[in-house]
C-alpha cells in the first residue's frame, strides 16, 4: 500500500539503558490525552517479559511484546511486528492508531532498529521516522557512560534525550555535570527533564502535527545550524571518538551529485556513521526540499517535503560520527559536485 | 562550491582519504599532470580518461590499470590497493532510487 507522504503514520524510538526510566516514561505518555491511538512495541530481553505488565494502555492504544533483542538478532521480528499491526489497522481489526512507539531493550543498540524501519521498502512508504528519544539516568548516567558503550551510543543517535530521576541530584552542579556530558556526546540533542516519567509530550515527539509544518510527515529534520555556527569551523570532538558536525551549502546539490555522495558514504564509513540527518537544496527540484537520513551504511530514501519549511534555503546536512574527519566529507562532496558540474557542462 | 577545478579537488580528496583510513602516504602531482598516490613503496598513477571513452578515470598501480566512470569508483579502486583492511560493500543500500518528486 503506498500512501503520501502526509499520511505516513510516525513512529518513534524510544531507548536507554537498562533502568533510566524509559517504562515510566512511556507509561505516563500513554495516559497523556495526546497519546491515546499509540502502538507500542515494547522490546524486552529475557525469557520473561515484565515491562508491558507495568505500562497499562488505554482501549485506544495497545502493546504488543516482543523478547530478545532487537538490535542484535529478531530484527526481522520487528518489521514482521510492524507489517502484521498495519495489516490489522488496515481490516479495522484494531483502533485506527495514528502513532508508534517503540520501546527498546536497555542493552539495545538503536541503529539496527532504524535500519529495519528504513531498509524495509513497503515500511518505509507507510511510516515515518518521527525520532529517536533517549533516557538518562541522572544519578548514574555518568557512571553508566563510562562502563557500557551501548549506552554512549543510544545518547549518540538521540534526537532528544530525558533526564531522568533529576528529583535524586544533591544539587545544580550534579545536573550541569550529566548535562555537559551528554552535550559533548551529542551537541544537537536537545536535553529535556522528567521526574516521575512526567513530561508534556509535545516536547518529545512529533504528537501528529507535523514539527516543519509544511504539512508532509517527514523522517527526521536537522536542527537549523546558524544557532551553533560553531559546528562548522570546529567539528567536535567527544569522548570514545565520536563526533558531530554540520556541512552547510549555500548553494543547490544536484541529485546525482546527492545520490553519489550517499552511496559513497555508505560504501567507505558503514558503522562508522552513526547518523545522518539533512535538509537538502536539490537543484532540480528548488522548491521542494528532500530530506535524507542514515544509520551506519543504510539510508532511507529521499524525501521531499512539500515546501521549505523557513526562509533558509541552505542544505544542511548533519553527521554524527566514530573517526569520520569533516574534512574527508567536505572534500568528498566537493569533488562529487565538481564532476558532477564539469560532466552538466560538457553535455 | 566547487571554487577549484576537479583535479584539485581530487587530489585534496585522496590526501584527506588517506588520513581518514588511516593510511600513511603521500598524494602529489607529476611533470605530466598525473596524481601519484604513494603508499608503502606502492605508487598508483592516476590521469583522466582520453575524451570519448566510456570512463573518466584511468588508475594505474603498474601491474594492472583499472577505468572508474566517476570520483567515487575512483576512491573505490584507490583504497582497495591501498588499504588492507577495507571490504567492499557490494550490498545495495537505498531501497529505493532518488526519484525526483
Amino acid at each position: 500500500m503506498r500512501v503520501s507522504p502526509a499520511d505516513r503514520i510516525p513512529v518513534a524510538v524510544l531507548t536507554g539503558f537498562l533502568g533510566s526510566g524509559k517504562t515510566t516514561l512511556l507509561a505516563r505518555l500513554l495516559r497523556h490525552p495526546d497519546f491515546s491511538r499509540t502502538a507500542v512495541i515494547i522490546n524486552e530481553f529475557g525469557e520473561v517479559g515484565l515491562d508491558h505488565d507495568l505500562v497499562e494502555a488505554s482501549e485506544e492504544s495497545f502493546v504488543t511484546l516482543q523478547t530478545g533483542c532487537l538490535c542484535c538478532t529478531v530484527r526481522g521480528d520487528l518489521v514482521l511486528t510492524l507489517e502484521d499491526i498495519l495489516r490489522r489497522r488496515d481490516e479495522r481489526s484494531v483502533t485506527a492508531f495514528e502513532r508508534v512507539v517503540i520501546e527498546t531493550s536497555g542493552l539495545a543498540d538503536p541503529a539496527p532498529i532504524l535500519h529495519a524501519l528504513m531498509g524495509d521498502t513497503s515500511l518505509a512508504q507507510r511510516l515515518a521516522i518521527a525520532g529517536v528519544v533517549t533516557t538518562v539516568d541522572a544519578v548514574n548516567g555518568t557512571a553508566t557512560l563510562e562502563r557500557y558503550p551501548e549506552s554512549v551510543k543510544q545518547v549518540a543517535v538521540a534526537d532528544r534525550l530525558v533526564l531522568t530521576k533529576t528529583d535524586l541530584l544533591a544539587g545544580p552542579e550534579d545536573r550541569s555535570g550529566i548535562a555537559s556530558r551528554l552535550s559533548r556526546l551529542n551537541g544537537e540533542a536537545s536535553i529535556l527533564e522528567a521526574s516521575f516519567g512526567a513530561i508534556e509530550p509535545a516536547r518529545l515527539f512529533d504528537t501528529g502535527a507535523d514539527a516543519l509544518g509544511s504539512g508532509a510527515r517527514s523522517p527526521i529534520v536537522p536542527p537549523r545550524p546558524d544557532s551553533d555556527h560553531a559546528h562548522e569551523a570546529h567539528p567536535h570532538r567527544h569522548d570514545q571518538e565520536i563526533a558531530y558536525f554540520a556541512i552547510v551549502r549555500d548553494t543547490p546539490i544536484r541529485a546525482v551529485a546527492l545520490t553519489l555522495l550517499l552511496e559513497a558514504l555508505a560504501e567507505h564509513c558503514g558503522g562508522d556513521l552513526l547518523r545522518l540527518k539533512g535538509l537538502v537544496n536539490i537543484a532540480e527540484s528548488p522548491d521542494r526540499p528532500a530530506v535524507v537520513h542514515g544509520v551506519q551504511h543504510v539510508f532511507h530514501p529521499p524525501a521531499w517535503l512539500d515546501r521549505w519549511p523557513s526562509d533558509d534555503r541552505r542544505t544542511r546536512l548533519v553527521f554524527i560520527v566514530r573517526d569520520i574527519p569533516r574534512s574527508w566529507v567536505d572534500a568528498l562532496l566537493a569533488a562529487i559536485e565538481a564532476e558532477v558540474d564539469e560532466v552538466a557542462k560538457r553535455l | 562550491m566547487p571554487v577549484a577545478g576537479l583535479d584539485e579537488w581530487v587530489a585534496r580528496l585522496l590526501a584527506e582519504s588517506l588520513s581518514a583510513w588511516r593510511v600513511a602516504g603521500a598524494v602529489r602531482r607529476d611533470a605530466r599532470g598525473a596524481l601519484l598516490v604513494m603508499v608503502a613503496g606502492k605508487e598508483l598513477r592516476i590521469t583522466r580518461a582520453a575524451p570519448g571513452l566510456p570512463f573518466r578515470w584511468m588508475v594505474d598501480d603498474g601491474e594492472r590499470a583499472r577505468t572508474a566512470s566517476s570520483v567515487t569508483g575512483l576512491l573505490r579502486h584507490v583504497r582497495t590497493v591501498v588499504d588492507p583492511a577495507y571490504r567492499q560493500v557490494r550490498l545495495r543500500i537505498a531501497p529505493l532510487p532518488l526519484a525526483l518528486p
